[in-house]
């Protein structure tokens, strides 16, 4: 009797000195130092007995006395501090018109992204017909190969202007970011609310409607609310927490089925015809050295920025640019004289930006043009 | 044999090698023709059985190879040339300037992406930034703005994380239909590697972070300006500044000289040529964050912030790039691939051979971490007969991959991003 008593006592110790360690081996945890859950219902390891999910820590307390580095300047925050926020918030003096953002648009924009936003060879569209009725289409699925599927570009998905702002303030023409002014900026932003028919004050925009700092909060896309969860304002935090806490909310499963999980055979769905196998480069298995590349020169620098960075427009005359091996275009454009050639291309024409957009030197820029030349001779 | 036997032997080879080195050095005018003599010296009948690569003498293993001089810093075999990145005109625009390149994960193994094929992603190219002339700028919402150099950054204490970095559109293009006849193109919008650098809040420690900093804006210094907005919680848990891939600098296209690491979350947030971060009471609604890395459900309404790469797995062999051709009816071979969570640690993964009808639990081999690939394997003998293999992976969050049809059901077919059905192909 005694002696299976005892043995009952050690098996019970047996067993809490294993959950203990168990317990120390998954340190994993649903809610953060502060008390709350976690924000993306995932899984945190806070740090016990100096690991984190396995990962040795340095916990010495002299760690909170590190610091290098040196105050920003107000000039310096001032340089960078470069967002737009939806409240308004780094939006700068300036403003410009429906009609100026038309004709900047067609100098610096039209050559990638078409006439009127309407996008197209991989550039995104900026519009698609009217913003409000385009945003209806958000609900659309296309489950049959020829039904219609949503439209989401600036007009009829984007939640606010300001985005758009930044966007082309700090990332656009995309060749040659921040080189437009703050007046630029907003004509084009004004010319691409009104090709998406977006009302200000229910209007549609005039071709003499100026943007400005003041009017710009003015705009209310037509897919403000379209999207969850809702980040803005000071329960921001809280809603994201709350939605990530519920699986439903963006098709998390719990369940694992293991037999018999469906009846019938499984529905094989295939690839149509060949499917996406334009792979550059090509697959392959093979254990080979490379083949050699045909008429390789070696250091063509000429042909390799004009690969990377003319051929875009120049490889066909679809942006009314000179393709390069149409000899009739070169000639004419030769008429001119080659030094004129170097001026325009170094200060830009019609569509093409200065120097198509790179940053060559002119020696270089003439090089690449020389280039250009001789392969359509 | 015992020790003093075979250390006398060894002693009689190199006896024998110096021997023949100072044959060759008497003779190095002659040595082409000596070898030639060698083989006549002892003629052997090669049989048809014969394995010439193993009966007749290689080129290289008759003659010197390179000095350690040679390519200083180390580069595949010639013959792995076929193992690379590899884009598609559907995935690019910008003139491949805002495009991508997809990892082959036909030929990993391991957990660890080698540098030069972690998958790439840009929206402005791949920029060649001065390490000496980049800062990282660390202001509003705190009480004490801060430059660091790169030199100043580094001095402080480091941590290395083995975390996978996954494009959210992985998988993505497959919504409505497979399209892909390609396991690289299917699902190798992902890389895996040990990440060395800073935990952010460690950096903020010193600098007063105000009560009202909700967010965080992290901003690349590259020609995109790319941004994306962070909420505090994942900054003060495990977000970092890093500047070490696998024991080496960041390379050009994963963000050097520093990016920032979210582990497990969307590989966008893992923002590029990081140069600014600022804090703020309201979310910032960038670029990124509007037609795109937004996920578009059925009900017509879009998932924003959509943060983890839910749990996901993929089967590396057999794949379309490396079928089963050589098998032949009762070899027993090993299905392997990989598995991983955004949302935590991978507990396990189930094997179905019948498209999902029923399942077996696979092993799991080694390191199985927070965040990171983790390695699966399954033995199976086969039988020579089409199969078709779907992997299902779960983690310690309690999420198990969905079926396609699960998550078509949930959420639609237009979501473009976080796709993680588990999802068959014919094995044969």
């Amino acid at each position: 009797m005694f002696k299976s008593y005892h043995k009952l006592i050690s098996v019970a110790a047996m067993l809490t000195l294993t959950s203990v360690s168990a317990i120390a081996a998954s340190d994993a945890s649903r809610t953060y130092e502060n008390g709350k859950k976690v924000i993306d219902g995932g899984m945190i390891y806070p740090v016990k007995n100096g690991q984190t999910a396995g990962y040795y820590l340095n916990t010495q307390k002299a760690y909170k006395d590190i610091k290098f580095g040196r105050p920003a300047t107000a000039n310096e925050m001032k340089a960078w501090d470069i967002d737009v926020m939806y409240d308004g918030t780094g939006l700068p003096e300036g403003k410009g018109s429906v009609e100026e953002g038309d004709e900047i648009y067609e100098a610096k924009c039209a050559s990638c992204h078409f006439d009127f936003g309407a996008g197209g060879s991989g550039y995104p569209a900026l519009q698609q017909g009217n913003a409000y009725e385009m945003q209806k289409t958000l609900m659309l699925q296309r489950l049959k190969p020829d039904d219609d599927g949503p439209h989401r570009n600036f007009g009829s998905y984007w939640p606010y202007a300001s985005t758009l702002f930044w966007y082309i303030k700090t990332g656009m023409p995309h060749p040659a970011p921040m080189t437009l002014t703050n007046d630029e900026t907003y004509a084009l932003v004004a010319y691409i609310i009104s090709i998406n028919e977006i009302k200000i004050d229910g209007e549609e925009l005039d071709d003499d409607f100026v943007l400005s700092k003041d009017n710009f909060l003015k705009i209310v896309m037509p897919n403000k609310d379209g999207f969850v969860p809702k980040i803005e304002g000071k329960d921001g935090l809280e809603n994201t927490r709350k939605f990530y806490d519920n699986p439903k909310n963006f098709g998390g499963n719990k369940e694992r089925c293991m037999k018999d999980c469906f009846k019938g055979e499984p529905k094989v769905a295939r690839i149509q015809g060949v499917g996406i196998s334009e792979y550059a480069p090509p697959l392959s298995s093979k254990k080979e050295k490379p083949a050699k590349k045909e008429g390789a020169t070696g250091g063509n620098e000429a042909k390799t920025t004009y690969d990377a960075s003319c051929a875009v427009c120049h490889a066909t005359d679809a942006m009314g640019a000179p393709a390069v091996g149409d000899k009739k275009a070169w000639v004419s454009v030769l008429k001119k004289g080659i030094d004129k050639v170097y001026e325009n291309g170094i200060k830009g024409i019609n569509g093409m930006p200065p120097k198509g957009g790179t940053a060559l030197d002119d020696a270089k820029f003439k090089a690449v043009v020389d280039y250009m030349i001789k392969a359509s001779k | 044999m015992n020790k003093s036997i075979s250390a006398s032997k060894s002693v009689e080879t190199a006896t024998e090698q110096l021997g023949r080195r100072n044959f060759f050095k008497k003779t190095a005018a002659y040595s082409v023709s000596a070898l030639a003599a060698a083989s006549v010296i002892a003629p052997v009948k090669v049989k048809a059985e014969d394995d010439p690569a193993i009966m007749e003498e290689q080129p290289w293993a008759v003659k010197w190879g390179q000095p350690v001089t040679y390519n200083l810093y180390g580069q595949p075999s010639a013959y792995e040339s076929n193992v690379t990145r590899r884009t598609t005109e559907l995935l690019s625009s910008g003139n491949m300037r805002a495009s991508i390149a997809v990892t082959p994960l036909q030929d990993l193994s391991g957990i660890i992406t080698p540098n030069g094929l972690f998958f790439n992603r840009h929206h402005g190219g791949t920029p060649d930034i001065d390490p000496n002339e980049h800062r990282l700028m660390i202001h509003g919402l705190v009480e004490k703005p801060l430059v660091l150099t790169m030199d100043q950054l580094k001095r402080y204490p480091n941590v290395s994380r083995i975390h996978f970095i996954e494009c959210p559109a992985n998988g993505g293009p497959e919504w409505r239909n497979p399209q892909f006849p390609s396991v690289q193109f299917a699902k190798g919008f992902m890389s895996c590697a040990e990440w060395t650098g800073v935990y952010i809040k460690d950096i903020l420690k010193d600098l007063g972070l105000k009560p009202d900093a909700k967010w965080m804006l992290a901003e690349g210094g590259d020609s995109s300006h790319m941004g994306r907005t962070v909420p505090i919680d994942k900054v003060l848990d495990d977000a970092m500044i890093v500047w070490g891939q696998n024991g080496e600098a960041l390379r050009p296209e994963q963000g050097y000289p520093i990016r920032l690491l979210v582990p497990g979350w969307e590989g966008n947030l893992c923002v590029k040529w990081l140069a600014r971060l600022e804090f703020a009471s309201e979310p910032y609604y960038c670029k990124e964050e509007t037609a795109k890395y937004t996920a578009l459900r059925k009900d017509g309404k879009a998932i924003q912030h959509f943060y983890a790469n839910e749990v996901n797995s993929v089967i590396t062999s057999p794949c379309p790039e490396k079928p089963w051709t050589d098998l032949k009816k009762g070899d027993t071979v090993e299905i392997e691939g990989l598995a991983w969570s955004g949302m935590g640690t991978i507990e396990g993964v189930d094997i179905s051979l019948d498209g999902g009808k029923n399942w077996v639990e696979a092993s799991l081999k080694g390191l199985v971490l927070n965040r990171a690939w983790t390695r699966f394997s399954f033995i199976h003998k086969y039988d020579g007969k089409p199969l078709f293999l779907s992997s299902r992976a779960r983690d310690d969050a309690g999420y198990v991959q969905p079926s396609v049809k699960q998550e078509r059901d949930a959420v639609g077919v237009e979501g473009v991003y976080h796709r993680n059905g588990w999802c068959s192909h014919m094995g044969n």
